[in-house]
Formats: C-alpha cells, structure tokens, sequence
C-alpha cells in the first residue's frame, strides 16, 4: 500500500478551458519542478524555502513520468533536483509513458519518493505526489498492458497517426477496462487519459474533468480525489494499456497552482543562426545558475551573485565562498521590452532587473507567465526555474521573474 | 610630462560602406589626416601608432593598420576597450608623447559594423560584451543593455520620452550640414515618438545607426608641433573610468560611473572645469544615455539633463553646443572609430574649420561610455586661440 502525503498541481498561465499551452521557457522539467516545489512546499508548510536538512520534504527519490523529456541522451536528473532544491546524491528515475505509467510509479513507490507526471503536448500540466508513511492510501487495483498503436512517435520525433478514432474508442482504453472490471465490479471514479466524453461514459457520476490526457493526467484524477475525499477506483489509460489503483482511505494535502488561463501573447520567432553556447561556461555556473544560490564570502559574509572570487586590497585572493540559496521573491528595478526581431528569440520579450528581498541581491532576468510590456517598476513577484533559452542544441536553464498579478499588455 | 597636441585630423564618411573594406578604410582616413596638415607630413616620421577597433574584421587588427597605411616600420599597438576604444587609444598614444618616448604617433580607430548580415550583429556585438553563462541567453540586445538603464532613469528622473526625442531632431539637425555623416535630414519629435519600438523605452530613431567608417589623428609633443603647423589643438587631459561589468551589480542605473571617473580623471588632469567646455562630443549611441551623461560629465545637475534639452542650451547656438557632428545617433557609430572622430570633430571645431561650427569654441570635450555602461573615456581637448 502506498501512502501519499501531498499532492500538487501546476498548469502554465497559458491556453484556454480547452486546455494549456506550456510558455516558449517551459519544458516538461520545468514543469515538473513547478509541480514538485508545490508538493515538497505543501508536505512541509513552506513556502518554496529551498534546502532543508534531509533534503525538502525528507524526498531520497524522485521519479519522474513523461512522454516528452527534453534531454533523451545524459538525461535530465542534475537539473530536475536542481529545480526542486533536492541534494545531486538522490536517485532520479526517468520513466518514459503516460497516464498508466504515472499511476504505476505511484503504486511502486517507497515511502520519500516524490513521483511527478509532466506533459507538454498536446496540453501542458504537470502533477506531483510525494509518497510517504502515512496519507492518503492508495493501492495497485489491476494492470493490462495491450497494443493499439494508433499514433507513434520515433526516437527522431516523427509522429505517424493511424488516423481512427472510433478504432481506438472501441479497442483501447475501453476493451481494456471492459476486460479488467469483472460483472459487479465498481465503476472507476475517474479514468484519466482519455478524453471527459469516455470518461463519463464509464465513469461512476460525474468523473473530474483533466487539463490533460497525458501522464500527468492520472496525478490530477488523484488530486480531485483526495480534495473531495472520495475512495474508490481510479483508472489511466494510454492507447489499449491501462492501470488501475483503489484509493481506500487517508487525506493528502493538495496544493494547486493553477493561475487563470489567458490567451497565448502574439509572438514573432525571426530564425537565425544557431545561439552559440559555451558548455565549460555553463557547467561553472550551473549550481548556481540551476539552484538559484549566491556565493557568500567566508571572511565578510557578502553575498555574490553570480558566485565569483575576489581580491582584497591586501591583493589576497579570496576562493572560500559557499553557496546559499536566494530569496525567490523580489521587486523589480528596472525593465525593458525587446520588441526589435531578435534571431533565434521569440519576440517581443521583457527582461528586468529583479532586487530580491532582503538580501540587496539583483537578478537580471527574462519575465515569465505576464504578457511583454506588461511588467513596471516597483512590480513584485517570484523567481522561478525557466528555460531561458535553447543554444545550439542545448536546454539552458536559469530562473526567470514571474509577477505576482499578472496585467494585460497596456503597450 | 611632455604636452601633446593634435597636429592632423582626417575620416572617411561615416556609412555602409559595403563596397569598402577595413583594409580601404583605413588608408582613406589616415591620407585625409596627412592631408590635414598645415605644413605637410613626411610618413616616416611616425614613430608609432594606435588602433582602435572593437571587431577583428579581415584579422589581425595592428598587422591591418601598418600593412595598409605603410607603417612597417614602427610599433602598432591594437587597442579595444569596448565603445571607449576610441579615446582610450587616443589616451594610450598621449603616454607615448607625454611620457618622451615618441615625439610624432598616428592613432587611428575604424569598425565595419556592416560587414556582416544585420540579423546577426545583435548576437555578433552581444557575444563581445556579455557572460556567456549568465546574460547572453537572455537576449540581452545592445539596446537593451542601455535601455534598462534609460528605464529607470526616465521612473527617477523628470525627463520623458518627449526630451529623448528632443535629442534625437537636435543630433539629426547637426548632422544635416556634415558631409561625414550617415543620417543627414531632419526629424521631428512625432516622427521620433511615432518610429517602431527597438527596445522600450528607445523606437528607432532614439538609436543609432550600424556603420562602417575609419577616423586618424596626428598627435606630436607640444614642443615639436610647429613642423606640422601653427594651429595645434592641444589634449588637456584624458581619463578612463571602469564599472561593475554585470547590470545586476549597478546600484544606481540612472547614472554611469565610468563616466563620471573618466571624466574626474580628465577634468583633474587638464586643470578645468564642466563650465570651462564649450563644445562637447558625447556618447549618443542612444538618446537617453546623451541625457544621463549631461549629469555624469557636469555639465548639469543630477536630473536637470531635460531642462538643458528644454532650454536649446546643446544645440548649436546654445551655451553648451553637443554633438554639432551629428553624434553617433547621426554621424553614425563604427565603434572603434567614433571615439576618435569625437576628436576630429572636435579639431575643426577649436580651429575654426568645422562643418557646424560653434562660434568662439575654445575647450572641448569627448566623450565615450560602453562595455555595456562599464567602461567610459573622456578627452579634453584646447584649440589653438589660447595657446597663441
């Protein structure tokens, strides 16, 4: 039996009711920290804090679900617990599948592993349980693993769609779930990874409706259920596999984050040669960059960011600094609006000097989930984990201002 | 300290020079400055040079200038320290007089912005002058560096977008009269209010051109300036100022230090006074920064810069005449040239022979700031009606 102790949502501020686009800066890892900073923050009380003793939240694993993992060769584990503030010794699964996958991870999990589920296409969520010793109980139901491979996708991402809905209605998920329930068995509560019409059709009641079909979708299905304190089937399908777990009894903490959907800014991305990047530049800065730290000087306890050495005027050099996590909520300084075709950028964006709280620490930093042109001087909001940029090929991660009350484009 | 002064001065256009390489460029400005030598200039008297240039267009920078203007013969030092490249190399070749190792050295300056595709300059210019792990990705553009300057300068400040634009129609009207530059017509404050936005708060015409163009001064010691000419205008004083390279490490970005430490060095050395200045060449590269360095430089108080643009006071015809070239939002800004055109300029003007001449100039004063805002260079220069 697995216990879960929180539950946490994340959708992009993007899209409509029809579902959400993640932003030009976001991938399925950063959305996965979304998702796990929200776990972690809800299991603990904080407030996205940053380190604890045993790592945030007691987390020793994490497992990570998705279709979509940006880095399929070296992997995505170093930035993923960068992201969640978790220690590099934690193990990280990365387990490629959907919404079945997402309720077997759960299901197989030792208490302290954080599981989370991340989509991108075709809508963007991302969900987050943390596992632990007690909460909410949920426990393996059935599993049946069938082929109907209606859309593929290759290594290289090319999508083929066998193009038959009707097919995959009739042969998929539903033969499946036909096949598992016996005459007499409960309806599932929720069936996540397929569309709201099927799972209304099988559904006992009224099914919570899911921002997606992906893998995240089943940790959402579980996050209604714990808010409601329902017990009994959840279902998850992908194509014809489908996992089912029983949720018998406990509460979990649920935390979403889940800002209103607005409509995705008018964007112009102008191509151009390839952003050069230096990777001996970007494994120097990366603890710092990824974990949002400064340096802090042993001798006079100053805060450097970036991290950096210094000389005294006695010409001694100083290299003994620590590193510290930074305040993540600031004010802005000053901004500006990119509005003039910049290759190889989505245009317009904004970039802002954020002075963070407390600490007389700058960041400049891109701005994240308000449309361009929207953010003022004196505007106050959080720094979260972004992709700031793609550079020849490589995710470049780093954090990015999000204003607190996002306001529509006055320019 | 032996006393330096400019004895020639010369530049090509300041343009797209697409039909012209560094290599034609810097020959044309280093003959139109031999040319501008009252009393003629024997080549072989150079004893050492300075270049200036930001970009290593076709290679090697100190190679180009000695194999291109014949000057094998003699040291050339390649001198870049981002846009205050051009008057630092004018402060390198004053040591060298000033120290009494030469008696006679050429400095020069040239950049071909427009030597490759405009699409890629944003990444080209922002790879010389941002960290690469920390600021590049971000798209922090060459106008964007200043504008977030600009920005809180214009929250701090009572200057608006209106005085900015003032600026722009006052560099634009300069440039009209001036052959060497790039952008000679007028404009009006609507026309700069109404232009599409390059980065909030600048449109289009509060930035500069990309330009392509090579300056040449002539510098010999005071004592030995007579061979070339009666007419000497001398360097009063130099300085170069540094700053915090990274944004995020400027605490007050409604000023530029490196400014104000250029020019307290420069001021220091020469004896003078901001009031003593009668013209001056000022960084333009966009409006807002001209504004910011009214302050920096002393020629006003801190946030008083609108009120001299108000007052007509930096136009010709005014009491304190800025950028009567043009600036480099009009003449046009080859980066390592324009800090040495700031002084070509500003030897016709103490002489007499500008293009817009401001009457009775007797000081002047040039001006450079960049690296993005971490670097700034400032020469003083005196013209030869008080010497004689």
């Amino acid at each position: 039996m697995t216990h879960v102790a929180a539950i946490a949502t994340y959708l992009p501020c993007w899209g409509s009711a029809r579902g959400r686009v993640a932003g030009g800066d976001e991938d399925a890892v950063t959305l996965a920290v979304e998702a796990g900073r929200a776990a972690i923050d809800a299991a603990t009380g904080g407030g996205s804090a940053g380190g604890g003793e045993a790592g945030p939240g007691g987390v020793q694993r994490v497992v990570l679900v998705s279709r979509e993992l940006p880095l399929l060769e070296g992997g995505n584990a170093a930035v993923l617990l960068a992201g969640l503030g978790l220690d590099p010794e934690i193990e990280v699964s990365e387990r490629l599948g959907g919404a079945p996958a997402a309720l077997d991870a759960l299901t197989s999990a030792r208490p302290r592993t954080l599981v989370i589920a991340a989509d991108v296409q075709p809508c963007a969520g991302a969900a987050a349980a943390l596992v632990a010793g007690s909460g909410l109980q949920v426990v393996p139901a059935a599993r049946l693993a069938r082929s109907l491979p209606v859309r593929t996708r290759s290594a290289a991402g090319e999508v083929h769609d066998y193009g038959d809905p009707r097919l995959l209605r009739e042969r998929g998920a539903l033969a499946s779930l036909a096949s598992l329930a016996g005459d007499g068995a409960d309806k599932p509560l929720a069936f996540a990874g397929v569309d709201a019409r099927q799972a209304a059709a099988v559904c006992a009641g009224q099914p919570p409706a899911l921002p997606t079909t992906g893998a995240s979708s089943a940790l959402f299905a579980l996050a209604a259920l714990a808010e409601s304190r329902s017990s009994g089937p959840l279902f998850a399908a992908e194509q014809a596999t489908v996992s089912g777990v029983r949720v018998v009894d406990g509460a979990a903490l649920v935390r979403r984050v889940e800002p209103a959907a607005r409509p995705v800014p008018a964007s112009t991305f102008t191509p151009g040669k390839e952003i050069p990047v230096s990777l001996a530049a970007y494994e120097r800065a990366f603890s710092a960059k990824v974990r949002f730290e400064a340096g802090r000087q042993a001798s006079t306890g100053e805060l450097d960011f970036p991290p950096r050495y210094r000389v005294g005027q006695d010409g001694t050099l100083h290299t003994d600094y620590t590193l510290v996590p930074l305040p993540r909520t600031g004010t802005v300084y000053t901004g500006v609006t990119v509005r003039v075709p910049v290759p190889g950028l989505p245009t317009p964006y904004s970039l802002v000097i954020v002075e963070l709280d407390d600490v007389g620490v700058r960041v400049l930093a891109g701005v994240t989930g308000a449309s361009p042109g929207t953010v003022q001087i004196g505007d106050r909001g959080r720094m979260v984990l972004r992709r700031v940029a793609v550079r020849s090929g490589v995710p470049d991660y780093g954090y990015a201002f999000c204003p607190e009350q996002p306001e529509e484009a006055t320019l | 300290m032996r006393e330096v002064a400019i004895v020639g001065a010369g530049m090509t256009p300041f343009a797209e020079h697409f039909s012209l390489g560094i290599k034609d460029l810097l020959p044309m400005a280093f003959a139109e400055c031999a040319a501008s030598v009252d009393k003629g200039l024997d080549v072989a008297d150079i004893q050492a040079a300075w270049f200036g240039e930001l970009s290593t267009t076709d290679g090697f920078p100190a190679g180009i200038l000695a194999d291109t203007c014949g000057l094998l013969e003699v040291p050339v030092t390649h001198v870049e320290n981002a846009c205050a490249t051009g008057n630092d190399a004018v402060r390198n070749a004053v040591m060298g007089i000033a120290s009494g190792f030469y008696d006679v050295v050429l400095v020069m300056g040239a950049d071909k912005v427009r030597e490759s595709a405009s699409k890629d300059t944003f990444w080209e210019w922002a790879g010389m002058t941002r960290d690469m792990a920390w600021d590049y990705p971000l798209g922090l553009v060459a106008p964007a560096n200043f504008a977030l300057h600009v920005a809180r300068y214009l929250h701090e400040s009572p200057a608006t977008r209106e005085h900015m634009a003032m600026v722009a129609v006052k560099n634009h009207h300069h440039a009209v009269s001036n052959p060497k530059a790039q952008l000679r017509f007028d404009i009006t404050v609507d026309q700069v209010l109404n232009a599409p936005v390059v980065v909030e708060p600048f449109g289009l015409y509060d930035c500069t051109p990309q330009s392509d163009g090579a300056a040449a001064l002539l510098l010999a010691a005071a004592d030995v300036a007579d061979r070339y000419t009666n007419r000497p205008v001398r360097i009063r004083g130099v300085g170069l100022g540094l700053d915090r390279v990274m944004h995020q490490h400027k605490r007050d970005m409604t000023t530029f230090p490196a400014t104000v430490r250029a020019a307290k060095a420069a001021f220091g050395m020469a004896g003078l006074t901001p009031a003593d200045v009668d013209v001056a060449e000022v960084h333009d590269c966009f409006t807002g920064v001209e504004m910011i360095s009214y302050e920096d430089l002393g020629f006003c108080s801190r946030f008083e810069a609108y009120k001299l643009v108000e007052a007509g006071a930096t136009s010709v015809g005014g009491s304190l005449p800025v950028n009567p070239s043009g600036g480099l939002k009009a003449k046009g800004h080859p980066p390592g040239a324009t800090g040495v055109a700031q002084c070509v300029e500003l030897f016709e003007q103490l002489r007499g022979s500008a293009a817009n001449q401001v009457d009775g100039a007797r000081i002047g004063l040039a001006h450079n700031v960049g690296g993005p805002t971490a670097v700034s260079a400032v020469t003083l220069l005196e013209g030869p009606a008080a010497v004689g």
